[in-house]
């Protein structure tokens, strides 16, 4: 049986991302993913090479350490469709480093039918430092009876979900900001700007504390 | 400087044809024991028609691309600095996907050590009819090889 599925009224935007804390990185690993990936460049695999090149030992390819990344979605959007992925590589992964994947609800929206949460994502080594930084963008179903409705071909649930930002929650609770996720310059200028202009869009479906029970689709705004 | 006549530079497409047992594998590679990417019945009662691969699969696709011809230099070192997927549907094992590569932009960029040569290289892969399945973007900082005299 399938596990339970994610659906777009059980979210609210601050909402975290239980993290993933995957095992260690080892050398068999980074050969297993050279063979499945078919990327045999050799600062991966070969650790003669890699100290050939000043480097102290092979280490992770980026795109390793994004499927971690990408693992944190997919164990919490289940039922959902990632639309949209994208990381920034920050720093290396080296064997015996163990990766944490951390995420968080930045935004939802809907319009006409279609409903879609923003996620900003991170992942960190055993120091807490910083490997890697993205966003992505899940598209859910409205909610189970939304589900139901469009496998048995009939119309979707419509519920107008004007965007909310990340910055006018904290605004209203900063309480519930308790780690705040690491951002720099350009990206937070970003979300700022997003922020200002989200303001104005006033009408939204009621904010909820992160563990209130939930609001059904007739209660939501038109 | 890299030349920016290589922007829009493209490989013909190539097919890629999505195995089971790769996927399997390349989610293994990652530790993710997801059973949407091993369990047929697991995927279809999931509301799939069959399992899917993971998010970064694309990443295993080959293209008939050759970085050096695209941009037209030799390569020193790559550092993959930004990548970023579309998705317009999952890819379902037994896909048959034609995956092309094109130059889509090259500039500079101020870094730690003087300027950087950057490249942004797109993916895209379509369906046999023709339809978009994805689109992915690496962001690299091509090192370009010296001239030998």
């Amino acid at each position: 049986m399938p596990a339970r599925k994610l659906y777009f009224e059980a979210i609210r935007v601050g909402d975290e991302l239980p993290a993933l804390a995957k095992a260690p990185v080892d050398r068999v690993q980074l050969s297993r993913y050279a063979g499945a990936s078919g990327d045999f460049n050799p600062v991966h695999v070969d650790e003669l090479y890699a100290k050939s090149v000043g480097m102290p030992s092979v280490y992770a390819p980026g795109m390793l350490v994004m499927g971690m990344l990408g693992q944190l979605i997919s164990d919490w959007a289940r039922g959902g469709q990632m639309r949209r992925y994208n990381v920034r590589f920050i720093k290396m992964v080296w064997p015996g480093d163990t990766v944490v994947c951390k995420g968080r609800v930045s935004d939802r929206h809907g319009s006409g039918g279609r409903y879609f949460v923003e996620i900003d994502l991170w992942a960190e080594n055993q120091k807490g430092e910083l490997l890697m930084k993205g966003s992505s963008q899940i598209q859910l179903f409205y909610s189970l009876e939304d589900e139901n409705r469009q496998r048995s071909g009939q119309s979707p649930i419509v519920v107008e979900v004007p965007r909310e930002s990340l910055s006018n929650v904290n605004a209203a609770a900063p309480a519930s900001a308790t780690s705040a996720a690491p951002s720099e310059g350009s990206d937070e200028a970003d979300e700022r700007r997003e922020g200002v202009t989200s303001k104005k869009t006033v009408p939204r479906e009621k904010p909820a504390a992160k563990t209130a029970t939930l609001p059904s689709a007739k209660k939501a705004k038109k | 400087m890299l030349d920016k006549n290589a922007i829009g530079r493209a490989s013909p497409p190539t097919l890629n044809e999505v195995e089971k047992g790769a996927i399997r594998r390349f989610a293994e590679a990652i530790g993710d024991y997801n059973p949407i990417y091993y369990d047929e019945e697991y995927a279809r009662a999931s509301g799939y028609p069959t399992i899917i691969a993971p998010p970064t699969f694309p990443a295993s696709f080959h293209s008939a691309a050759d970085l050096r011809e695209l941009l037209g230099v030799g390569i020193k070192s790559l550092l993959h600095a930004e990548q970023g997927f579309d998705y317009e549907r999952p890819i379902f094992a037994g896909d048959r996907i034609y995956v092309s590569t094109r130059v889509s932009d090259v500039f500079e960029r101020p870094g730690m050590s003087g300027k950087m040569d950057i490249a942004v290289i797109e993916d895209e892969g379509r369906d046999e009819e023709g339809n978009l399945v994805f689109r992915a973007r690496r962001t690299l900082v091509v090192r370009a090889a010296k001239e030998t005299p």
